[in-house]
């Protein structure tokens, strides 16, 4: 009865402060995730009037479509290599600049200048980069070292021009949100170890490293959840190809829904990237919550 | 316990109601006509053939209907579907809009059914007898169960290379007719620190008409044939043209990097700047030959160059066939009106004058963009100058007269998405050497077979 008392009275007081905000989330976000997933049983161009149930089967489709797995796939190491790479730099300069670096502020500019620049005015600038016909290749001839640079040409090689601009573009993030962590340790702490005769990279290791954990964590969900809604990067530079070598799930799932006219299709991959997403961030959340135990 | 039950319902139906109102903002209904025959404002949607074309066509139909305020609004091709579809879902601020046959953008399959039925306002306007008036791919390939859904402006065609005569004089390089000669041009030019043939093979629509050129040489009409199901995509001259498409790349007359550049913006820019000697563009390239369109284009392509000769030339014949001179089209754009405009009218009259009317199609005619849909509609040679006309004036009246026969060999007419997807993965597959010319025909008859 108590409880009863209790629900009423923050329903009563609590309920108009996130009124506004449920309704957005409940009303939109998830109206939106429920006609996604209606739409994902339909074979349906977007715009004619007649819109064919099909059940389950655009997921059965997607299961046996090669091209969804080397999105899959791509994703996977997309978010492993620029995941470690990211994070270990952008670990490396903020805690370079917790220590006395001259021109402190003009470096954290600098670092953290490219993650606020949008892709879409990069992009052209890194097809112009890694194009035979672009700056690095001239470098390249007046050194005379006879290599050409037709990497995005090669689908061994393009992804990895991919994850170059994506951590060209956002170890900035990671270095902020570690510099930031930094700056909540306990200076005692770091006295502390000092006094024990820790070198400086024991004390990032053993003691710095540490207290950056949960930042650690917020950006291996971040990078999960980033790397499989991927699309403006990879469409802008290589469009997915060549022959889908650069395939994402938001690539694919705008040439399936736009290009050709498979809104259904389209929405099923949408559906499955949403439950990956949700997956990988649980996944994170308990290898977190195991470490700390 | 009562009040947290009433809110708890009052919210799952404020919610419901949401949902709703939601589910009803993408069901537009046909909007009110404010607009007349004479007057009102047309938004034009399309993707080409862009300024300062488009804004002349504009220009001369004002002369004849001042009162209709035409605004032309432009995407780029990739782009143009993923804008179109919501914008005529919502049935706002699109009254006119361009569409394509075939599986390109802007599908007349998959617009369609957001337009108008033209059928009355042609006869009005050209006769009952229109059909013997204007180009039957135009009317054919814009019909939709029965309703004329679009109407064509022009055709456009493909199948050869354009050149840059000035260089193949500069450099005394002989315009090629075979691998041979093919693969010397490129190498003189390579060594003189030109592009000798360059495409974008990284935008994989052109990759298509490269392709289709091959297999129009090693036998004629054995593509198209392919495209109907009534040739298997299996059969040895499919097998044949697509082992000639990784030679291209084998025999280094492709650039190096050719997979990762797109054709439009980079490979033209690099024609157009006077860096590539050689390019496959279709008769839409024809409109680069006046100095003003050249000028334009060279100073798109951020360069400084001066308007050059360029002439149009045959693909050369790699397959030793002596079958050469093929060519292919269909409608480059038609002109559609959306169902829920609230300007139905004015767009009407506006779609009608660019596609069948005299002046209109005129005007298409003289801006050497598409090959006109009216067919009393041809250049009109005196007023058309070309950059030089002494070098290019036979070249591309032959070219034109040569594409205007070309029969029945559509470019993409025949390709659903499907298979205009399927074509691109293995012509990208098999000149990157991750699929063997035999497997990609598999995969092919696979996929033509999955549409069917």
């Amino acid at each position: 009865m108590k409880k009863n008392k209790t629900l009423g009275s923050t329903m009563t007081n609590g309920l108009p402060w996130i009124l506004p905000a449920f309704i957005f989330v409940a009303g939109l976000i998830y109206y939106s995730i429920f006609y996604t997933f209606d739409l994902s049983t339909l074979d349906w161009n977007g715009l004619d009037p007649i819109q064919t149930n099909v059940g389950m089967s655009n997921y059965d489709k997607a299961l046996s479509d090669w091209i969804f797995w080397k999105a899959i796939k791509n994703t996977v190491v997309f978010f492993l290599v620029t995941f470690v790479i990211q994070n270990f730099l952008g670990f490396i300069f903020a805690a370079i600049l917790h220590s006395n670096v001259k021109l402190a502020t003009l470096h954290k500019c600098l670092i953290f200048i490219p993650t606020i620049l949008a892709p879409a005015t990069m992009a052209p600038v890194f097809r112009l980069l890694f194009s035979p016909q672009g700056m690095l290749q001239d470098l390249f001839d007046a050194l005379h070292l006879g290599i050409t640079v037709d990497w995005l040409a090669q689908p061994n090689s393009a992804l990895f021009i991919l994850m170059i601009v994506t951590i060209w573009q956002f170890t900035g993030m990671s270095f902020i949100l570690y510099y930031a962590a930094m700056s909540q340790i306990d200076k005692e702490m770091l006295e502390a170890s000092h006094l024990d005769g820790a070198g400086k990279f024991r004390t990032l290791w053993s003691i710095v490293l540490p207290n950056c954990q949960s930042t650690t964590v917020s950006l291996a969900m971040l990078g999960i959840i980033g790397s499989l809604k991927t699309f403006d990067v990879p469409y802008l530079i290589t469009t997915g190809g060549p022959n889908h070598a650069t395939e994402f799930l938001g690539t694919y799932i705008f040439k399936q829904g736009i290009r050709q006219s498979h809104l259904g299709y389209a929405a099923a991959i949408s559906v499955l990237l949403l439950i990956l997403a949700i997956c990988g961030a649980i996944l994170i959340s308990r290898m977190n919550k195991g470490g700390e135990k | 316990m009562k009040k947290s039950k009433v809110v708890g319902m009052g919210l799952a139906a404020f919610m419901l109601m949401t949902t709703t109102v939601l589910a009803g903002c993408s069901s537009g209904k046909e909007a009110k006509d404010t607009s007349t025959e004479t007057s009102g404002e047309v938004v034009w949607w399309g993707w080409t053939p862009g300024s300062p074309t488009n804004e002349k066509y504009i220009e001369a139909f004002n002369k004849e209907y001042p009162d209709i305020k035409v605004t032309w609004k432009q995407t780029s091709i990739d782009a143009y579907d993923a804008a179109l579809k919501p914008a005529l879902a919502n049935g706002k601020g699109v009254d006119a809009f361009q569409v394509s046959a075939g599986s390109g953008n802007g599908g007349i399959q998959v617009f369609g059914g957001q337009a108008i039925d033209l059928t009355d306002a042609v006869k009005k306007a050209v006769g009952d007898d229109f059909k013997d008036k204007l180009n039957e791919a135009s009317i054919s390939t814009m019909t939709v169960n029965g309703q004329l859904k679009a109407l064509g402006v022009g055709t456009v065609y493909s199948g050869n290379l354009w050149i840059n005569q000035d260089l193949f004089d500069k450099y005394d390089v002989k315009i090629p007719t075979n691998l041979d000669e093919w693969k010397l041009a490129c190498e003189i030019f390579e060594k003189n620190g030109i592009y000798g043939f360059v495409q974008g093979a990284g935008q994989g629509a052109f990759n298509i008409d490269t392709f289709h050129a091959i297999a129009d040489n090693v036998n004629p009409g054995t593509f198209t044939k392919a495209t109907r199901g009534e040739v298997q995509w299996t059969d040895d001259s499919i097998v044949k043209a697509l082992e000639l498409w990784k030679k291209l790349f084998d025999d280094g007359i492709m650039q190096e990097g050719a997979l990762g550049l797109q054709q439009y913006p980079e490979a033209n820019n690099l024609f157009m700047s006077q860096k590539a000697a050689m390019v496959m563009m279709g008769s839409w390239y024809t409109s680069n030959a006046l100095p003003d369109t050249m000028k334009s284009s060279i100073e798109s392509a951020a360069s400084k160059a001066e308007p050059f000769t360029m002439i149009p030339i045959n693909f050369p014949d790699i397959a030793g066939t002596g079958n050469t001179g093929s060519m292919f089209g269909d409608l480059d754009y038609s002109t559609a009106v959306s169902a829920k405009s609230s300007n139905t009218k004015a767009a009407t009259t506006f779609a009608v004058w660019l596609g069948t009317s005299q002046s209109g199609q005129q005007i298409i005619a003289d801006s050497l963009n598409v090959v006109p849909s009216l067919k009393s509609a041809t250049p009109d040679w005196d007023n058309v100058t070309l950059v030089n006309p002494e070098k290019q004036n036979d070249p591309i009246k032959a070219y034109l007269a040569n594409a205007m026969n070309s029969g029945d060999n559509p470019r993409f007419g025949g390709i659903n998405a499907d298979m205009n997807q399927a074509l691109m993965d293995v012509l990208a597959g098999v000149a990157g050497g991750t699929i063997k010319p035999a497997n990609g025909a598999d995969q092919l008859a696979k996929t033509q077979a999955d549409s069917e």
